[in-house]
């Protein structure tokens, strides 16, 4: 099993392979934003998810997976939202395990879990979704990165997870 | 790809570089499997049309006349897919 606190790339030239088959496609930033560190402890904090997992509620309009440059919108999804209210719209990464479980790849109930065992003291009304495949950089950083982001902080929350599909 | 790395390939008119995207776009990142995607929608289409069915050419008319370009260009990638799917061969690791 591959150890996950390793400091060492887990795929080894993969970089490489990316650019291969997508030239140009390598996106580096010189600027840092630093972590935030909690202000509360994490029993004291309201927690929001943001994901690039493509989930959102059922009737909702579908992602705009087919576009070649991808969309630059996201979805609030209700934190107390049972799986079933959820479907996926996402054509880049296997989604037939997470159609079982979607769980796996948007923890919802593991964090509603968390709020009701009360090791955080709560989650946001909604959490933000979108999907990963953005090929307009600065259209995402300015435009649904700034859109999310001020969606977030409406909420309020104390700390944030943020993962990758 | 970069959209800055594609707009720069169309501005040099290389086609070369524009249609491989589009091939990578259709085949998840490869090539030759997205120019077999594309001939399985065009095979799927055409079997469509073998019979001379009934088509509704108003529509297809008035929706070419009334619309925008960039949305007939969507609408375009997005019929791409409806006829992969149609064709019941997915290669896709999700879904529209």
């Amino acid at each position: 099993m591959e150890r996950s606190n390793s400091k060492e790339q887990l795929r080894p030239g993969l970089w490489h392979t990316v650019n291969d088959r997508y030239p140009g496609s390598m996106i580096t930033k010189d600027d840092l934003v630093p972590l935030a560190r909690l202000k509360r402890p994490l029993a004291e904090s309201r927690l929001t998810f943001v994901s690039t997992a493509g989930v959102q509620p059922r009737q909702t309009l579908p992602f705009d997976t087919v576009h070649p440059v991808g969309d630059y919108t996201f979805r609030p999804v209700p934190s107390n939202s049972k799986p079933a209210d959820l479907e996926i719209h996402q054509l880049k990464y296997p989604t037939a395990g997470a159609e079982r479980d979607v769980n796996v790849i948007f923890p919802i109930e593991r964090l509603q879990e968390l709020a009701s065992e009360r090791i955080i003291v709560g989650l946001t009304k909604n959490f933000f979704s979108f999907i990963g495949y953005n090929m307009d950089a600065e259209r995402l950083e300015k435009t649904l990165a700034e859109d999310i982001a001020e969606a977030v902080e409406a909420e309020k929350p104390d700390v944030a997870l943020l993962a990758p599909a | 790809m970069s959209l800055s790395y594609l707009k720069k390939a169309v501005e040099e008119n290389d086609r070369e570089k524009l249609i491989r995207y589009v091939r990578l776009h259709f085949g998840d990142g490869i090539e030759n499997v997205g120019e077999q995607e594309i001939d399985k929608a065009w095979i799927e289409a055409l079997k469509l049309l073998l019979d001379v069915p009934p088509t509704d050419r108003e529509f297809i008319e008035t929706t070419i006349a009334q619309k925008d370009a960039s949305t007939l260009a969507h609408l375009f990638f997005r019929l791409h897919f409806y006829f992969v799917a149609r064709s019941g061969e997915w290669v896709h690791d999700g879904k529209i």
